[in-house]
Parts: C-alpha cells; sequence; structure tokens
C-alpha cells in the first residue's frame, strides 16, 4: 500500500493520534501521486478530519510521520492547502483580497498577489466579481472563492474536507464538475474527504475506504475510468457493482 | 412598501417627543407648575439663546475633557484586551477585576480624586477614563475570543504567526464589537466629565449647572442637560459614523436583510 507509481507528492506513513487516551485514527498509510484526486471515504465522525489535521501539521500525531516530496513535515504547516466544507472568507474583504491572504502570510506585497488572484479569477468563473464582498455572494460562489484561495496556498497539495457538503444538492453537482474543470487547468493534486459514495466514485482516481473504531484504512479502490458526467456515472453497470462493493464495505 | 416603513419607524419617535414636549408646555403655561420649579421648554430654549457664549465656553471644556478621557481610555483599552488575549493568565487575574472595579459607585470616587489631584482638569479626565474604559475593554476581549477556531486553524495552516492572526484575522474580526463598546463609552465620556465637574472645578457644564441650581436658575439647569444630551447624541452618530465608514461590508449586510 506503500508504493508510489508516479512522482509521489505526499506520503502518510503509520499515523496514530489519539485524544483523551484514545485512538481516533490508527496506523494509516496512504500516498498521493502528483496530478491525482484521491478521497478518503468514511461514515461522519469517523476521524477523516483529524487525519487532515495531521497532515496540515495542525496536530503533532503520536506515533508516524508526513512526507511531502520525500521530505518530512510532520507537525509543520505551511505547506499543504486546506480547505473546509464551511466556506470561511473574511467578510470585511472582497473576492481578490480574500483570495491574497495566503500570499499576505508568505510576505507577498499586497499589490503583487493582487494581481496574481486578478489573473486567475476568470478560471474560477468570478471575473466579474473581484470586487464584490462575500455576503453579494451565493452558497456555491463561496465556496469557490474559498477554492481560489485555497490553490493561491498551493496547488501541489490540497486537502478538501468535504467543501461541498453544505451546499444543496444540484449547485453540488455543479460544484464536482467545476471542480474537475479547473483541476485540469491548474494540474493539482487533491485529497479529498467525503462521506459520498457518488461523490468520491465521481471525482476521484482513488478511494481508500476508512472505518471503524479507531478509524483505519480498511481498503483502497482504483476507480476504472473518469466518467464525463455524474448522470452518465449514476447509470454506469461497472460502476454500479462498485458502489455496491464500497456500501458493503461501510 | 418597505421604504413607508423605514419613515414611519422614524417618524414614530419623533412625534412621541413632541407630544411630551407639548404637554409639558401646556402643563407650566396653564400654571399647574410653577415656573421656577419646572420651566418650560420655550423657557429652556430662550435661556440656552440668552446665555449662548457663556455655556458654549463651559461646553467646550467639558467637550474637551470627554474627548480627552475618551481617547486615554481607547488607547488603555486596546492594550489592555490584547494583552488578555495574547496571555489567558493576565485575563484570569485582571477580569474579575475589572468587573469588581465597576460595581464602585464613580460618585463616590470622584471625591476623592478630587482630595488626590485638585481641581484642575486632570481628575474629570481620571473620571471619564474610568467609565469609559470598562464597556471598550469588556467588548473588544469578547470580540477577539469570539473568533471562529476553524477561521484561526485555516491561517494557521498557511504557516499564518501569533501576529499575522491577530493583525489579520482577529482584531479586524473584533471592530464590530469595538464599535459597540465605543458607542457606550462615547456616551458615558460627557456624563463622566459633567459627574467629575460637579464635585468641584473650576469651569466646565457641570460646574454651571452647579451654580445655576445655587441661584434657583432651573432654566439654566435645563439648557445645560439639553446640551449635555445633544453633545451625547451627536458623539454616538459620529461614531457611528466613522464605524460605518470603515466597515462598508457591515453596511451591505443591512441593505440585504
Amino acid at each position: 500500500m506503500n508504493t508510489c507509481h508516479n512522482k509521489c507528492v505526499l506520503k502518510v506513513v503509520g499515523v496514530t493520534q489519539e485524544y483523551n487516551h484514545k485512538n481516533i485514527i490508527e496506523d494509516i498509510h496512504i500516498h498521493l501521486n502528483q496530478g491525482e484526486f484521491v478521497s478518503i471515504l468514511g461514515p461522519s465522525g469517523c476521524g477523516k478530519s483529524t487525519l487532515f489535521n495531521v497532515i496540515a501539521g495542525l496536530l503533532t500525531p503520536e506515533a508516524g510521520h508526513v512526507f511531502v516530496n520525500d521530505k518530512e513535515v510532520t507537525g509543520e504547516t505551511g505547506v499543504v492547502s486546506y480547505m473546509y466544507q464551511r466556506d470561511l472568507l473574511l467578510p470585511w474583504r472582497n473576492v481578490i483580497d480574500n483570495g491574497i491572504l495566503p500570499l499576505e502570510i508568505r510576505g507577498i506585497p499586497k499589490k503583487e498577489a493582487r494581481e496574481k488572484v486578478k489573473a486567475m479569477l476568470p478560471v474560477f468563473q468570478l471575473e466579474d466579481d473581484g470586487e464584490k464582498y462575500p455576503i453579494q455572494l451565493s452558497g456555491g460562489m463561496k465556496q469557490r472563492v474559498s477554492l481560489l484561495r485555497t490553490t493561491m496556498f498551493s496547488k501541489e497539495i490540497m486537502l478538501l474536507d468535504e467543501p461541498f457538503g453544505g451546499l444543496d444538492a444540484i449547485t453540488r453537482l455543479k460544484m464536482q464538475e467545476y471542480l474537475l474543470e479547473i483541476l485540469k487547468k491548474i494540474q493539482g493534486s487533491v485529497l479529498f474527504i467525503t462521506h459520498d459514495i457518488d461523490e468520491a466514485i465521481f471525482l476521484s482516481d482513488r478511494i481508500y475506504i476508512i472505518n471503524g473504531s479507531p478509524a483505519h484504512i480498511i481498503e483502497e479502490i482504483v476507480v476504472p475510468v473518469k466518467h464525463a458526467s455524474p448522470e452518465e456515472m449514476m447509470t454506469s453497470e461497472a460502476l454500479r457493482l462498485l458502489r455496491s462493493d464500497i456500501l458493503k464495505r461501510l | 412598501m418597505r421604504k413607508y416603513q423605514n419613515i414611519g419607524d422614524k417618524l414614530i419617535p419623533i412625534i412621541f417627543i413632541l407630544v411630551i414636549l407639548v404637554l409639558w408646555e401646556l402643563v407650566v403655561n396653564l400654571g399647574v407648575v410653577e415656573r421656577y420649579i419646572l420651566p418650560s421648554p420655550t423657557d429652556i430654549v430662550n435661556a440656552l439663546l440668552m446665555n449662548w457664549t457663556d455655556i458654549m465656553m463651559h461646553t467646550w471644556v467639558t467637550f474637551f475633557e470627554g474627548m480627552t478621557g475618551l481617547l486615554v481610555a481607547i488607547f488603555l483599552s486596546l492594550i489592555m484586551a490584547i494583552v488578555m488575549d495574547q496571555f489567558p493568565v493576565v485575563k484570569k487575574a485582571i477580569y474579575p477585576v475589572l468587573v469588581i472595579s465597576q460595581t464602585v459607585p464613580i460618585i463616590v470616587i470622584a471625591p476623592l480624586l478630587a482630595m488626590w489631584f485638585g481641581f484642575g482638569i486632570a481628575p474629570k479626565i481620571f473620571v471619564v477614563v474610568l467609565v469609559c474604559f470598562f464597556p471598550i475593554t469588556v467588548n473588544l476581549i469578547e470580540g477577539l475570543q469570539s473568533v471562529d477556531g476553524e477561521l484561526i486553524n485555516l491561517v494557521r495552516s498557511m504557516g499564518a504567526t501569533r501576529h499575522q492572526i491577530f493583525a489579520k484575522i482577529k482584531f479586524p474580526s473584533a471592530l464590530p464589537y469595538f464599535f459597540s463598546g465605543l458607542k457606550i463609552a462615547a456616551t458615558y465620556s460627557i456624563m463622566g466629565a459633567v459627574i467629575g465637574e460637579w464635585l468641584g472645578g473650576k469651569a466646565g457644564l457641570g460646574v454651571y449647572m452647579l451654580r445655576a441650581r445655587h441661584a434657583f436658575a432651573l432654566d439654566l439647569v435645563f439648557a445645560s442637560i439639553l446640551v449635555i444630551v445633544v453633545l451625547s447624541i451627536m458623539l454616538f452618530y459620529g461614531i457611528a459614523g466613522i464605524q460605518r465608514a470603515l466597515m462598508p461590508w457591515e453596511k451591505l449586510k443591512e441593505e440585504l436583510e
């Protein structure tokens, strides 16, 4: 399970994290290749977000290591980008200035950072909304701004923690297609948390199924083909079998 | 439809105040109450106009004391709130003392201040600082501590330093709280200065009212009260104006609601 085929950008080795003297996640081994989309699929509250906090360096694990490009970064922040379910936009900043936040933190001058963000607005279909404040945006637009901010930090490794969980079903389908479209343009690698089987199958190249208490990786599944649209995917026979197979394991 | 309702919302209190003023005028003019006990609204306005230069001179002193005290209080509150936010131990130690300090009646402390600092301008400013410091500090602390923990984790994951987290996230999100405290403090500031003056001094509306009262010139006492009220309201709306200018997104929120 530890093998890296292409260029492996992220490797998590034997990570165990406890809370109140009880292990939440145990002996987690996962990896992410360059340009790959990998989902971590499991029921709500099983410790998926704890794993992300460890990878992001917000928590230092009891055991195990995190490597980025073969360099150990366990407990180190500022290496991978992180996007939450809630958009967490700053209400006092307009779209452009929300986008420059990670660049500002790195010490890039505001003017230069704004230029960089402005250049990215069309990719996120936000070219007419740069001066708007978050309160003037719809839920889907807010998540697009949040995604823009995430990619401004780093597109090499992006941790997306149920980013579409708070959206309605229709907006969510749109956002999923839209995410794949953006990723094609910016060529990022994504580690994606979800509890939605269809979402995982539609978006991912590979899926890790995580479950149990303490949570551990039960299975690694390679999704055979990427599909053009969620509608097509839902009617495919091969994927129907894959779905029922995953359901059995959860 | 909503526009009319907004105008109605503003008209209701104005009409109510006008009705009270007319009743007041009638009660005095019909001789129900003697004029030297309760002057009528027109008497008060007349007295104000007749003694305009005198009253304005005293008003300026009070205004100066109030503003100086308010600025000192803002400065101290910022330091205190930042220290309390960054060092939880300090907050635990000082917060209860702050609350206790507010339970001591200011009217009891003011004469002590006169004994310690004399009858000049300093003890008045001190009273203003005492009454303004608390609402600003408490609101600011609350604002700093109620920042979304996930948001802080997000910027931490971007590698932000403590200083950056404070300057870019915590302080801006505490600004609305800071301004609610500031609006309360601003209305207290003039009152604080007047209380300070009331207990002895050379100039200011408090001193002026005290003299007018000794001379049984109740119309001048009421004229001073009118000036204090107008001044406090102006300060309140002035600060609300600054807030709107500094936080345009808050205005958008109101418009959308």
